[in-house]
Parts: C-alpha cells; sequence; structure tokens
C-alpha cells in the first residue's frame, strides 16, 4: 500500500489530478483534465506502464459528460493504473492517443462506433468495426433505446393468446 | 408491432402443397438416401454449439445415425443455427446458405431462433429466424440438451425420407419475400471486409 502512495505523490508533483484514488489492491484510479490526459499517459508509460489494457468510455447522462477511461498494466510490478477524463456529451471530441499507444486505434473505433466520440488525429477513426451500415444513435448511449429499435428493425413472433384465466387466477 | 399497415410482412404457410415434393419413384429413393448420410456444417453460431460435442462424442455418438461434421458450404447439408443470431453473423449466414448445393437444410436450436430469447430488446440480434432463413426443424429448449439435439436429428431425418423438409424448395420460390426481409434488417447483404480488401 505504502508502494502505491509513493505513485501517487509522484503523480501529484508532476501534475494536478483532479481526484485520486486505491480502487482496490493494485489498482489506482486518476482522474486527469482533459489537456493532462495525454501528457501524463506519456509519463506513466516512460515509467513501466507500457500496456493500454483498454480504452473504454462511460455514460453521465445526467452530468451530460462522457468519461473515458484508459487502463494502463505494468508487468514489473503488476500495478493497474486507470485515467480518467470526461468530456462533453454534446460535442464529443477528443485528441487520440495512437502516437503513444498505437494499440489504441482499435480501441478509439470501438469508442466511436458505440459511443459517436470522435478522435482527432487519428485517421480511421470513423470505420465501422463491429455495427455494420449503422443507421440510429450510438448504442451504447444511454437515450438510445434497444427495444424500440429492435421492434422497428426485426419482426417479433406474435402468439395466440388461448388461456382465459378465471376469477381469482394470475394471468 | 411498431409497423405500419402496409409495411407490415404476412406470413406465408408452410405446408403450402405445390412446393410438395412430387414423389416420383426415384425421388423417393433419393429421400431415403438423402436421409441416411447428413454433412452437418462446421459453423456454429451462439451457445448452443457447445451441445455439439458430447452430441458427436461416444457418449451419444452421433455418427451411428449417419451424421458427421463437414468443413466446407458447398458439401454439406445440414446448416445448423444453434443459439443467437446477430445481425452480423446473419449476412456471413446468408453468404454460407446460398452457397450450399440443394437439397439443403436448416436447423434452429433454442429458443433464441425462435422469439428472440433474452436478447429479445437487444439491437444487435434477430428476433426470429425464420423471416430470414428457411427453417425445418427447430428444437426447443435453452439449451436443448444432447438428447434433445438427438432426438430433433432424428426427426430431420424422418422428414427427409417422407419429403417434408423443403425449406430449400420455399426459399427458391419465396425468394423475394426472404430477400426483402433481410434487407431490411441488415440494410444490404453484402459482406464488407476491410482486412481483405
Amino acid at each position: 500500500m505504502n508502494f502505491m502512495n509513493n505513485i501517487i505523490e509522484d503523480i501529484k508533483s508532476r501534475f494536478n489530478p483532479e481526484n485520486t484514488e486505491i480502487v482496490k489492491k493494485n489498482q489506482i484510479a486518476i482522474d486527469f483534465k482533459n489537456e493532462e490526459v495525454h501528457s501524463a499517459l506519456a509519463y506513466l508509460k516512460s515509467q513501466g506502464w507500457k500496456q493500454l489494457t483498454i480504452l473504454t468510455c462511460v455514460d453521465w447522462i445526467k452530468e451530460n459528460k462522457f468519461q473515458l477511461v484508459y487502463i494502463l498494466m505494468n508487468w514489473d510490478n503488476s500495478i493497474t493504473i486507470q485515467v480518467r477524463t470526461k468530456i462533453d456529451r454534446d460535442n464529443p471530441k477528443f485528441r487520440t492517443v495512437i502516437n503513444i499507444y498505437p494499440g489504441a486505434e482499435m480501441y478509439e473505433r470501438d469508442v466511436h462506433e458505440f459511443f459517436g466520440v470522435e478522435f482527432e488525429g487519428n485517421p480511421n477513426h470513423e470505420k465501422e468495426l463491429f455495427l455494420e451500415l449503422w443507421d440510429d444513435l450510438p448504442p451504447m448511449r444511454k437515450d438510445f433505446d434497444p427495444l424500440a429499435y429492435s421492434k422497428k428493425k426485426f419482426d417479433v413472433r406474435e402468439y395466440k393468446v388461448d388461456f382465459i384465466p378465471k376469477e381469482g387466477e394470475a394471468e | 408491432m411498431a409497423l405500419n399497415e402496409n409495411e407490415k410482412i404476412n406470413e406465408i404457410d408452410v405446408n403450402e402443397l405445390d412446393c410438395r415434393d412430387t414423389l416420383t419413384f426415384w425421388e423417393k429413393f433419393g429421400n431415403i438416401f438423402r436421409s441416411k448420410s447428413i454433412w452437418m456444417l462446421h459453423y456454429c453460431t451462439g451457445c448452443g454449439a457447445m451441445e455439439l460435442p458430447p452430441t458427436m462424442t461416444s457418449r451419444f455418438d452421433m455418427e451411428r445415425i449417419g451424421m458427421a461434421p463437414m468443413a466446407t458450404p458447398r458439401q454439406a447439408d445440414v446448416l445448423l443455427i444453434t443459439g443467437y443470431l446477430s445481425v452480423k453473423t446473419l449476412r456471413r449466414i446468408i453468404y454460407t446458405y446460398e452457397q450450399m448445393q440443394n437439397p439443403k437444410y436448416v436447423v434452429g436450436f433454442g429458443s433464441c431462433t425462435l422469439n428472440g430469447g433474452v436478447y429479445y430488446d437487444s439491437y444487435a440480434v434477430i428476433s426470429r429466424l425464420d423471416y430470414y432463413l428457411p427453417v425445418d426443424l427447430y428444437i426447443a429448449g435453452c439449451m436443448p440438451r444432447p438428447e434433445a439435439v438427438m432426438s430433433g436429428f432424428k426427426k430431420l431425418m424422418d422428414m427427409i425420407k417422407k419429403g417434408e423438409a423443403l425449406g430449400w424448395k420455399r426459399y427458391q420460390k419465396y425468394y423475394d419475400w426472404y430477400k426483402k426481409n433481410q434487407v431490411r434488417a441488415l440494410g444490404e447483404v453484402y459482406v464488407k471486409d476491410e482486412f481483405h480488401e
């Protein structure tokens, strides 16, 4: 635990994180401002967090924000760091990190497809990855209604109801 | 259903008389042989494929009733849709089905192919299979046990022998109807593969 605190102190001395927490054993979460994310990622990569495990997105619809989460893994001391930042939900744009972590290209395409976040600087971010010929809101946004989409797009089997409940019986 | 009246699709009559086999002597003969050697395609789409290894191996031993797996669509007779079928997979399934030689049969496994199952409200999973491909036989259950799978295959063999498994003729006859449904769910039936472009 002391070692984890040392990492947090080191990051606090170099950057101005909004919030830091120790999520559980071997896992740290740090919230950065938008403009500090790239320098923080580059610094962490130089310190041994060489693997970008995943880049994903969380929809905070009441705050009107998207939260981007970069999860980094260090193979030497097996400590995972979540680098998190919140961006505007109405005009979701963020600068790409493929110059720091080249493997982020596919994750950025994924996040663009499921949340609609645009990554400036990634030439392929608008290419479709999973959803072919998608024609609606990005499906992982919380204001997207999957049941309504399914009813509109796919046909449902209709059943004849031949059970008539008597008095006192459940329907 | 949220469809307009003019968009609404009427179901076709599955047992319509005029796409029945003519059943001459040689066709009856051929049907008997077809029912004795069925090659099923090695392309399983959902969790139901998990029930096939025990069905194939020594406890239930599918091969003793004359069924065996086959690697390529052009040599296979049966296409198994085992469980949920996503929109992306449906496009590949249609390609695969159209490559298979006549006669060809489709078997739907489990509740997902019947009515969507637990994925009834998913944006990516189709709700019922027989709008897109002609299904000869459904095996109920989630998932069907190997006993149910074996009994389903036995039933399929009986259907082939009697000349009742006529999904492939239905697909030829109502091709426009199937195509319309496919295009409605998929946009267009064309596989875009960026890794081979």
